[in-house]
């Protein structure tokens, strides 16, 4: 197994984040595009463990922070817990089956985004915006995406870090 | 002596066998030649057919390579016809924009959108114009199909526009039609909403949306999309429109903000 430094995690979130600022709102789908940005912190979650995905998951909620229009930090917060809540599960699941790859991401992206809504509604008197109508508008369409997406990436990441072998040693 | 006779008569037997030769020559090399053609005939046409083989097979070297050259033109000519299509699509577009901006009755600065936003929550667009430029704070941003969005933050060189489909933004529009009032809001998924539409209006899809102009932020009469569906909101004693906007907001690429 190769030992995955940070300076490569974080150069891979900012990777990331430049696709998703640029190519990906080309790629939308009802509206939704992929959150590479979240497939990277819940792979490096579920394969390196609770304090990498925090670690990564703060990174690039503060990377995205800067780029939107959310209150600064809140994104940090969420993806930072996604990633940690990953790391959990990195000794319970069978991470190579592509299904549970899927269901794991499909699982933290409306996760995430719920959480989102949650808090952005806990924060804000403007918003006009139900849950239920957020649900079936954005957080399905973005999670379905977001999943298939995820499993060609989670193949291509474990090949490029020889994570296969840590599956034995687990 | 003898020398000499034996001589005279080797050369008198040369000199008769050519006259010989000469005198039935024809007959001869007509037999010679019908023989050797006739058992030569097998393997001549044999070689015949090889060597014209190879004469139809010895251009193909150069032909491929022609076929080569000839392939990365016509890679090359496609390629030019498309970056001609793409520069022409832009020139069409800039036109578009130049006309626009001239119908319009107040100063606007043109400027490039530059990135988006990145979650799937909020949608903004960052532009290359900033204060330097004279693109002001809170100041609507519209292309030359209608309202795009307003300024939300402004740097030296760059600014952040809100866009009229993040659930942040709030535009008070009305139905061209019959001037019913409402709220334009928008939805992560790219759509947007006016709600507060009074439960007596005849609002109807194919309706136009218009800004109100109420405030200083967005110039009255500015066309924002098309009414797609209107129904009551659950508990509440408005209907809502779904809006589609008159601008593609994920295609967009140029803007105009004005000052």
């Amino acid at each position: 197994m190769r030992k995955i430094k940070r300076s490569w995690i974080f150069f891979l979130l900012l990777i990331a984040l430049f696709l998703q600022i640029t190519i990906l709102n080309h790629l939308k789908i009802f509206g939704a595009k992929p959150d590479i940005i979240l497939i990277c912190v819940v792979f490096f979650g579920l394969f390196l463990g609770s304090s990498a995905g925090l670690g990564a998951g703060v990174a690039a909620g503060l990377l995205i922070d800067i780029f939107v229009l959310d209150f600064f930090g809140i994104n940090a917060l969420i993806y930072g817990v996604t990633g940690f809540l990953a790391g959990l599960l990195s000794t319970k699941v069978f991470k190579e089956s592509k299904k549970t790859e899927f269901a794991i991401v499909f699982f933290f992206t409306v996760f995430s985004m719920s959480l989102h809504f949650v808090l952005v509604s806990a924060f804000s008197r403007s918003l006009n915006l139900g849950y239920l109508e957020y649900f079936y508008s954005s957080v399905i369409p973005a999670g379905l995406y977001t999943s298939i997406v995820a499993v060609p990436i989670f193949v291509k990441f474990i090949d490029m870090y020889g994570l296969k072998e840590l599956q034995g040693l687990l | 002596m003898r020398n000499q006779k034996s001589r005279i008569f080797k050369a008198l037997i040369a000199i008769s066998f050519l006259v010989f030769l000469v005198v039935t020559s024809k007959t001869i090399t007509n037999r010679t030649r019908t023989a050797l053609s006739d058992t030569a005939n097998l393997p001549l046409g044999f070689f015949n057919s090889v060597s014209s083989g190879f004469s139809r097979i010895m251009p193909f070297a150069s032909l491929r390579e022609e076929n080569r050259i000839l392939r990365e033109r016509i890679n090359l000519l496609n390629r030019k016809i498309d970056e001609t299509k793409i520069i022409y699509d832009e020139n069409t577009r800039l036109k578009d924009f130049i006309n626009f901006k001239k119908t319009i009755p107040y100063f606007t600065v043109p400027a490039q959108v530059i990135g988006r936003d990145p979650s799937n929550w909020s949608n903004s667009i960052i532009i290359n114009k900033g204060a330097n430029d004279g693109v002001r704070q809170s100041k609507a941003v519209i292309s030359n199909k209608g309202l795009i969005g307003r300024v939300l933050e402004i740097g030296r060189r760059s600014s952040r526009i809100l866009l009229i489909t993040d659930p942040n933004s709030k535009v008070g529009v009305m139905i061209q039609r019959n001037r019913q009032g409402g709220i334009l809001t928008g939805r992560p998924d790219g759509r947007c909403k006016m709600i507060y539409i009074s439960l007596d209006s005849d609002v109807a899809a194919g309706d136009k949306v218009i800004t109100a102009g109420f405030g200083e932020t967005f110039p009255s009469n500015m066309p924002v999309g098309e009414v797609v569906k209107v129904d009551k909101e659950p508990g509440r004693l408005y209907k809502y429109a779904v809006v589609k906007t008159a601008e593609d907001l994920s295609k967009l690429e140029e803007v105009l903000c004005v000052k």
